[in-house]
This record gives C-alpha cells, sequence and structure tokens, in this order.
C-alpha cells in the first residue's frame, strides 16, 4: 500500500477550480516533486494533503485511512451534551430572575435559611410549562446544530494532520519570528506530543517531571538544528535569520515531529547552485532517516537531480506522471511549459 | 549579560519598597494614608496580568475586560452578602469569582476562535456591554444600579484584616499572579499562546491545538480578572453598580498593559503604577491642591474631569511613538 | 393604540431613527472599507457635532430662535467643522500609523475617542443657557423644540408623523443621493474606490493615496456633521456620551450590512433604527433590552457572516 494516494482530488473556491480530479500516489521512501506552470494548482494540492482545505469532491489517504474525521457515535454523542446543555443554560437564563424571586428573595432574612422548603419552591417551578420547555427544546436544538457546525468546520485540520505525520514547508516563510529558532521547533514537537507530562499544572509547580520532559525535547530541539546546520543561532530570533537560513530553519521545524510524510513547497525558491545542491544532500538525508518527501520546486535541477517520480499539473489538471526522465521528453509537459499556443497573460 | 541582573535588582527594589509600605505609612502623616492609596495600584496590577495572558501573550484584543471583572465582583457578592443565604465567606468567594471569571471567559473564547483581530475587539466590546446590561437589568438578583452590599471584607477566618494585612495579601496574590504569567509563559501553553499571535496558521500545521489554546488564554485572562473584581468588591464593601464596570474601565485596564509593553509582566506592573497612580494618587493630590480656589466650579477646573483626555491622550501618544511600551516584552524567551 | 398603529409608528420612528443611523454608518464603512480602521472616534465627531449644532441654536436666540435661520447656518458649519475635525484626526493620529499593525491603529482611535468625549465633556460647561449656564456638565442637555409639534396627519390620527421626520428624509435622502453620485461618477469616487480594492496598485497608477484617504474622512466627517444636525434636532438631547452610544448602533449596522459597502449601510442603519423602534414600542420592558439586542445582532453577524448582509466573502492566501 502506498504512503499517500490521492484520489480524484477536487477543490472549488467559489467560481474558481484550484484542483480538479488529480489522482497519484506517493511510495513511503521516495521523493516526489510536483511541478507545473504558476497557477497549477500545486499549493492548492498541498493544502488539501496537509489538511488546511477539505476537498471538494475525492479524497486524500495516509496509509490508507483517510484524513477528514467522520462521525461515529461518540461525535453524536457529544453533540447532544452540548444541546442538553445549551438547552438548560437557555431554560436557566430565561427563567433565571423567576427562580432566584421564589426560591431566594421570598425567604430573604429567615434564619437558619430553610433550604428545603427553598428547594421546594424551585422544584414547583420546574414543571414543564411553556416557559420551560420552548427554551429547553430550542436550546438544545441551537446547541445541537451548533457543535455540528463546529465539527463540520474541523474535520479537516491541519493539527490532525501533524499529528498523523503529514508535515509542510511553506511557499513565503511562515516561521514564528519573535520566537527563538529552538522555541520553534518546541513547537512542532508539542504538537507531535514530545511534550507529554509537561503541561500546565506541572509548569506552574516546576515539577521534576516537567523539567525532565522540557529538557529532553529542548535537547531534541539541539540536535535538529545540528541536522540542518544551525546550532550556533539556536537562542537566536528567528526574524533574524538570513533567507537561507530561515528555510533550512522551517524544514527543521517541521522534521520535528518525525513526519511521515514531508511536503516542501519550493524549498529552493531564492538560492544559488551551491545553496541548492547542499538542500538536495539535505532532502537525500531526511529521506535516508525514513521521512518520505513530496515537494513542489520549479528549479529542474533540483527536481531531475533528486527525485523517484514527478508529477505534472496545469491549470490544475495532473497532465503526466513518471520518472524524472520520461516526463523531461513528455510532449505535453513541453508544451506547458514552453507552450506551442500563445502564453496566458501573467 | 548584565541587562537582566540590572532589571532584576531593580525589580528587587520596587518589591522591598512595596513589602516596607505600612511600616513607612507609619512614619508619616495619616493623610498620606499610603497603604489605602497602593491598593488600586495593586488590584490593577492584577487585572492588568488577567488582560497580558489573552492580549498580550495570545494577541487577542479584549476591550471587555471590566467585563469579567463584574462577573467576579459579582459572584463575590451574591456569594457573601447576608442579604443571601449562602454567605459562603471571604476565601471562597473570591475562588468562586475566580471560578465564574473563568467559565465566563471559556463561554467568551468560544465565538472567539474563528474572529479576525478588529472584528473579535468589537465582539469583546459587545460582550462587555451586554454583561452591563444584564446585571443591571436582574435587578432582582443583582439589586440593579444599588449594588450588593455589604459583602465580606478580607479575613483569614474570623480575623479580619486590618489595612496593613489587606495590603500584604494584595501583594501576594501579585505575586501569584506574576508566578502563573511567568511559568506558563516558560512553558508548551505559553509558547502554543505565542505561536498563535505570530502566526496561527502556521501554528495550526504545526500541530497546535490553537482553539484550545484560545479559550485556555481567554479562561485564565478572564479568571484573573475575576479575582480581581472579588477583591474590588471585597475592598469596597460593595460589588458597586454595574455601570463601573463600563467600556470606560476596560480601557483603563487596557492602557495599563499598552503603556506598561503588550505582553510584557513587567510591563503590565509598571503600567499599573503609573496609570493607577496618576488616576488614585496624582489627580486626589491635585484635587486638594486646587480645590482651595474659590469661584471655579467649572468643569474643567477639576482635575478628576482630565482622567479621560489623559488616557486618550496617553494611548494615542504610546501608538505613535513607543507602540511597543515602556518595558517592552524583550524578544526571544526573555522573562520580565 | 391598536397593533396596526403601534406598528405604523413604530415604522416611521424607526425609518427615521435608521436614517439618521444610515448617515452615521456611511461614515464609519467608507473609512473601513479603505483602510480597514474601525474609526471608533467617529461617534464622538457626531457628538461635538452636536454640542456646536446647540451652541449655534443659542446663538442666534435659544429657544426663540428660528429654524430657518438655525438649520441652514448649521448645515452648512457643523459639516464643515466635523469633516474638518475627522481629517485632522487622520493626519494627525491615523496617518502615521497607516503600515502599523491593524491593532496599533485601533487602539490609536480608542484614545483619539477618549480625548473627544472628554472635550465635549468640558464643552457642556460653558456659560450659556443651552448649557445650563456650565452648572452640570455631564448631564444631558435638551435641544430647544425649534420646529413646530404637529400631527401632519391631523390631531385625531393614532400616528403621529410631525415635521421633524419629514427634516430627517429631507436631509438625509438628498445626502444618500449625493453620495452615490460621487462615489460612482466623479475621478474622486473612482480614486476612492481604488484605493479601497488595492492601495499599492492605486499609488503606482498615479493616485497619491494618503490625499484620497484624507478627503475619505473629510467626506465621512461632513455625513457625521449632518447627521449630528438631524439627530440633535430630533431627539431633542444630546449629552458627551451620545458618540458612544450612537457609534456602537452606527457601526453595528455597518457591519450588518456589510463593512466597506455602502447600500450595504443604509440597509443596515434601516434595520436597526426598525429593531429599536420596535423593541421600544412593542416588546414590554423593550427599552431595557434594546442596547443588548443590538449588541446581540453585531456579535451574531461578525461570528456567523462577518462579511455582512451585502458583503463578498475574502480568503486568506496560503
Amino acid at each position: 500500500m502506498s504512503l499517500l494516494s490521492v484520489e480524484g482530488v477536487t477543490l472549488r473556491f467559489g467560481g474558481l477550480t484550484a484542483v480538479e480530479a488529480v489522482s497519484f500516489t506517493v511510495e513511503a521512501g521516495s521523493i516526489t516533486a510536483v511541478i507545473g506552470p504558476n497557477g497549477a494548482g500545486k499549493t492548492s494540492l498541498f493544502n488539501v494533503v496537509t489538511g488546511l482545505y477539505p476537498p471538494s469532491a475525492g479524497q486524500v489517504r495516509l496509509d490508507g485511512r483517510g484524513l477528514i474525521a467522520q462521525a461515529d457515535l461518540a461525535s453524536w454523542l457529544r453533540w447532544a451534551v452540548v444541546g442538553v446543555a445549551t438547552g438548560l443554560g437557555c431554560t436557566v437564563a430565561v427563567n433565571l430572575p423567576d427562580w432566584w424571586d421564589a426560591a431566594i428573595n421570598a425567604f430573604a432574612g429567615r434564619e437558619p435559611f430553610p433550604w428545603g422548603e427553598a428547594a421546594a419552591a424551585l422544584g414547583a417551578r420546574l414543571a414543564p410549562t411553556a416557559w420551560n420547555l420552548v427554551p429547553l427544546i430550542a436550546g438544545f436544538a441551537v446547541g445541537l446544530a451548533g457543535a455540528w457546525q463546529a465539527w463540520q468546520r474541523s474535520r479537516c485540520s491541519s493539527e490532525r494532520c501533524f499529528r498523523a505525520g503529514i508535515a509542510r514547508t511553506f511557499q513565503n516563510i511562515r516561521l514564528f519570528r519573535g520566537m527563538t529558532c529552538s522555541d520553534n521547533l518546541m513547537i512542532a514537537l508539542a504538537g507531535a506530543g514530545r511534550l507529554r507530562g509537561a503541561g500546565p499544572l506541572g509548569a506552574l509547580l516546576r515539577t521534576p517531571r516537567f523539567r525532565r520532559v522540557e529538557a529532553s525535547a529542548r535537547a531534541e530541539a539541539g540536535r535538529l538544528l545540528t541536522l540542518v546546520g544551525l546550532a550556533a543561532v539556536a537562542d537566536g530570533a528567528a526574524g533574524s535569520l538570513p533567507y537561507g537560513h530561515q528555510r533550512r530553519l522551517e524544514i527543521a521545524r517541521a522534521l520535528a515531529g518525525c513526519p511521515r510524510l514531508l511536503l516542501l513547497d519550493e524549498p529552493a525558491a531564492g538560492m544559488n547552485e551551491s545553496e541548492s545542491a547542499a538542500l538536495m544532500q539535505l532532502i537525500r538525508r531526511i529521506r535516508d532517516e525514513g521521512t518520505t518527501v513530496l515537494l513542489i520546486e520549479h528549479d529542474m535541477s533540483v527536481v531531475m537531480g533528486i527525485s523517484d517520480r514527478v508529477v505534472v499539473l496545469e491549470y490544475g489538471r495532473k497532465i503526466a506522471e513518471g520518472t524524472p526522465a520520461e516526463v523531461r521528453r513528455d510532449p505535453r509537459v513541453i508544451a506547458a511549459y514552453l507552450g506551442d499556443t500563445p502564453a496566458e497573460p501573467a | 549579560m548584565t541587562r537582566p541582573s540590572r532589571a532584576q535588582v531593580a525589580w528587587g527594589v520596587a518589591l522591598a519598597v512595596v513589602v516596607a509600605l505600612p511600616l513607612l505609612d507609619q512614619a508619616l502623616p495619616a493623610r498620606a494614608a499610603l497603604t489605602e492609596r497602593v491598593a488600586p495600584i495593586l488590584l490593577f496590577a492584577i487585572l492588568g496580568l488577567g488582560l497580558t495572558v489573552v492580549s498580550g501573550f495570545t494577541g487577542l484584543l479584549n476591550l471587555g475586560a471590566a467585563a469579567f471583572m463584574a462577573l467576579g465582583a459579582y459572584a463575590f457578592s451574591i456569594l457573601t452578602c447576608p442579604i443571601y443565604p449562602f454567605q459562603v465567606g471571604f476565601w471562597p468567594g473570591l475562588v468562586a469569582a475566580t471560578v465564574v471569571g473563568a467559565g465566563a471567559g471559556a463561554l467568551v473564547g468560544l465565538p472567539a476562535m474563528r474572529l479576525r483581530g478588529d472584528y473579535l475587539a468589537i465582539v469583546t466590546l459587545g460582550l462587555g456591554e451586554i454583561v452591563q446590561d444584564v446585571l443591571k437589568n436582574l435587578d432582582v438578583i443583582t439589586k440593579g444600579t444599588q449594588g450588593i452590599n455589604p459583602v465580606a471584607a478580607p479575613s483569614f477566618g474570623p480575623l479580619i484584616l486590618p489595612a496593613a494585612g489587606r495590603h500584604y495579601l494584595l501583594l501576594a496574590l501579585v505575586l501569584a499572579a506574576v508566578w502563573v504569567c511567568v511559568a506558563l509563559r516558560r512553558s508548551s501553553i505559553g509558547r502554543a499562546w505565542e505561536a498563535v499571535r505570530e502566526d496561527e496558521l502556521a501554528a495550526r500545521c504545526m500541530g497546535v491545538a490553537t482553539a484550545r489554546a484560545k479559550l485556555g488564554a481567554f479562561a485564565l485572562g478572564a479568571a484573573l480578572c475575576g479575582l480581581g473584581g472579588g477583591l474590588y468588591a471585597s475592598l469596597s464593601n460593595s460589588s458597586l453598580d454595574p455601570g463601573t464596570y463600563d467600556f470606560g474601565r476596560s480601557v483603563i485596564i487596557l492602557s495599563i498593559v499598552i503603556v506598561g509593553g503588550l505582553g510584557s509582566i513587567g510591563g503590565a506592573l509598571l503600567g499599573a503604577v503609573i496609570m493607577v497612580g496618576f488616576d488614585t494618587i496624582l489627580i486626589d493630590e491635585l484635587a486638594k491642591a486646587t480645590s482651595g480656589e474659590t469661584g471655579s466650579e467649572r468643569v474643567w477646573a477639576q482635575p478628576g474631569n482630565w482622567k479621560f483626555l489623559v488616557y486618550g491622550l496617553a494611548l494615542v501618544l504610546m501608538m505613535r511613538f513607543r507602540p511597543d511600551g515602556l518595558l517592552p516584552a524583550h524578544a526571544p524567551g526573555a522573562a520580565r | 393604540m391598536d397593533w396596526t398603529d403601534l406598528i405604523a409608528q413604530c415604522l416611521v420612528t424607526g425609518v427615521a431613527n435608521g436614517l439618521i443611523i444610515a448617515l452615521i454608518a456611511l461614515g464609519y464603512t467608507m473609512v473601513y472599507g479603505i483602510v480597514e480602521l474601525i474609526n471608533f472616534a467617529h461617534g464622538d465627531v457626531l457628538m461635538l457635532g452636536g454640542f456646536l449644532v446647540l451652541t449655534l441654536i443659542s446663538a442666534c436666540g435659544g429657544e426663540q430662535a428660528s429654524p430657518w435661520v438655525v438649520l441652514p447656518i448649521a448645515l452648512v458649519a457643523v459639516p464643515a467643522f466635523c469633516a474638518g475635525l475627522n481629517w485632522s484626526i487622520d493626519r494627525l493620529a491615523y496617518r502615521p500609523l497607516r503600515h502599523a499593525p491593524k491593532l496599533t491603529a485601533l487602539v490609536s482611535a480608542i484614545g483619539v475617542s477618549f480625548i473627544l468625549l472628554n472635550l465635549g465633556l468640558f464643552w457642556g460647561g460653558l456659560d450659556l443657557a443651552v448649557f445650563d449656564d456650565g452648572r452640570s456638565a455631564s448631564a444631558k442637555k435638551s435641544v430647544p423644540d425649534l420646529l413646530p409639534f404637529s400631527n401632519l396627519l391631523g390631531d385625531d390620527a393614532s400616528v403621529l408623523i410631525t415635521l421633524k421626520d419629514v427634516l430627517v428624509a429631507a436631509v438625509t435622502l438628498p445626502m444618500l443621493a449625493a453620495l452615490t453620485w460621487l462615489v460612482q461618477r466623479t475621478s474622486l469616487g473612482r480614486a476612492m474606490r481604488a484605493v479601497a480594492q488595492d492601495p499599492v496598485a492605486a499609488r503606482l497608477m498615479g493616485i497619491d493615496t494618503d490625499a484620497v484617504i484624507g478627503r475619505t474622512f473629510l467626506i465621512g466627517g461632513a455625513l457625521a456633521g449632518v447627521a449630528s444636525v438631524v439627530y440633535a434636532l430630533y431627539n431633542g438631547a444630546i449629552d458627551f456620551q451620545l458618540g458612544y452610544r450612537a457609534g456602537m448602533d452606527a457601526f453595528t449596522a455597518a457591519v450588518l450590512g456589510g463593512i466597506g459597502s455602502l447600500p450595504g449601510a443604509v440597509v443596515g442603519g434601516l434595520l436597526i433604527g426598525l429593531v429599536r423602534a420596535a423593541m421600544e414600542t412593542l416588546v414590554p420592558n423593550g427599552s431595557q433590552w434594546s442596547g443588548t439586542v443590538v449588541f446581540a445582532v453585531l456579535i451574531v453577524v461578525l461570528v456567523f457572516r462577518p462579511t455582512g448582509l451585502l458583503g463578498s466573502p475574502l480568503r486568506e492566501k496560503v
């Protein structure tokens, strides 16, 4: 079974179709490149694979399992609980002045306070009258609908994809600029569950366990920084690094979660030849350590140099797939890049 | 690096002064009443720290902080006033105020999850107004604009605390709040908050449970504001009229963290000293100094009526010239 | 009064108030559309305009002033004053923050609002008869009833329409038409729309964005000025805190209609005006809760449909 399986994925934004019926697979331990002219839908495809947008059609599977959460009995129970809580809340809110008056103000000043009588007075008000039933039912409906809606919007979530083992970098670097390089990695480590046991309570009490877990995570962050050659600036602000170092830091951050699949969005952008060569070495090393790589790239020397397979997109559709050599010779690919029809406006 | 240790020395000195304050008070003439005047500063420091967690660490501008303060004050008052049968006492009342604040913060945090910066600010403002209206209109419970009084005074068991005792109580609570903020900021929840502030989308892609982080920030910030509200009610011996917890009050708390430095714990403390010190001490002194002049009943002759102008000017000038505040949160990882 | 009369009255009051709110909302939405800033101080500009109206009435004879003298003067002087004030606020407080994060500008706007609030408080303390000889600066000031208070439908009619209602329509509707003409047909309007869509591209096309933004504030201020004249005469009372209340109503209207959309502001204004009128006349205990309802509308719109009724959805580019 392939590690990643993209099956008929379509993504539409209102009237614009960014990706249309794209299907391909990625085998574990390989390096696959997605190429195509600008606007071909490559980053949109990445956004679907990493859970930022649910596909309008089709699906994505990691290890045979879909990325989109399915509703089960537990979910329905959860929504029902939210509905009941909202219903009760609405009923209380609507009736509170009345109940307060009957149960508390009516017996005010009596020493000792007659709790029993107050409870009885309150109990008398809890009869199924219109004032009680309408907010209860309406609140239940609103709560249920709201919980369902919230779940709908979060079915496809990038947090869950990350925890399932899919990590990415971005076309325009999105580091946490004000935080240190080490802290940037600690975020991803926490996301991957490496900081279990170092929660808020431990933090407040500074328990030995908290200190241990934090220290070990820091050490791991240090190891990753060394891997990408940034150990010296571990405590420097991420935003103050030069461009090339920022790209490397972003890759380190994505690796922090020990992902099964690493998506790199134009990692060689803005790099010269020697930097690209170093990057290719880094990507090979990442692959050798067990992470499958999927990358978007425009630099053909990088693509042809390290990819095992290449997928070509144009106007949101897949137009070719195969080894680098095959793709390079494919007439449709050549036409897409060089154009035998008049070039479309920029 | 010598900078942190110089800052630490400065904070140490400040702490020593605050601790020694009641003793200083004994030495000065009665009208100085230093301990009473410093109490609002300590109280608003707690409120400022609450807002720092939400708006400073997590970057969610909250314009309704006074609402959480109000809820804490009313929860405390309802539970400790003799007109109601609960009368749980000072400490359980404070705990209740904090818990009610936290709950309200979580509720507010729910719509906050999907909202962008300025829209969120407006929603918090709206919620603040709604809370104020509700407290005023539910007069069966809240006694409307009269407020609920008397309420429990700060005490340990049957022993009611004198002025000096209250001072140390407030100081202890401020230090506890500072510890909570410092400790959490240097942990994964604090880093998650900062990631949400820096780039929420990237945070989500790195596995941060951003919704939970935002809810947590709101809950903690509101809990601190609720605690402040409960203390405020206790020190005023009344829940006070809901109108005291209006948008103006929220802006005062906001100006504390803005002047001090958004996201900086030390900044919140300094901001409280400056803004509240200005309000309670400076205005008071000016009013006493100018009340001697006869014939000037003009509204602009009373220093107290210049408050809005000064707060407004402080915000405008800070944003123009020192948007990071007087004690900016240092870059990467520094605590103070 | 039976139900149909109540509803008819509600409609009259609602539309009149709604038109005033629409005028104020237009100022908010124009500024937001062009600089993405919620000009918190807009409501307070309205409030100061109201104080100027009252001062002008005082100068023209107070209670004895003739509406035919006051109205023309007010409709020229007050919009000019408010326009200049709004422009200065942009120039001094917002322009230096054009490239700062949004929240910085929002906080600055709150600061300006508070400064103006305090100025209103002081203005109300002036030694003039209309201001109660400066005795209670913070109290509400009543605006002398300049227009004859007679029911245009006849003294026996159960629905009340007075000259005041006519005044509101007579002033606001032409203003709305003039604004539409300005935005759709003039080069300034075109420039405003260009800057609102893409400031960088506009500047590359040779548009002086700062000047266009300044003129937008000028127009927004003028609208607030006109609204303040109508508000003062229609509602009969002003106080230094009216800016906050009217401002929140108007901002809610702008958001409800779709922030950045001019027709949206008008639709939103009318809706909010009608909601307020309905709360106050049709619902028992309604006036206590009308503020809450307006804020609840605001929150619901922002959470569930932030682009409002007539706006269009935006997406963040990854």
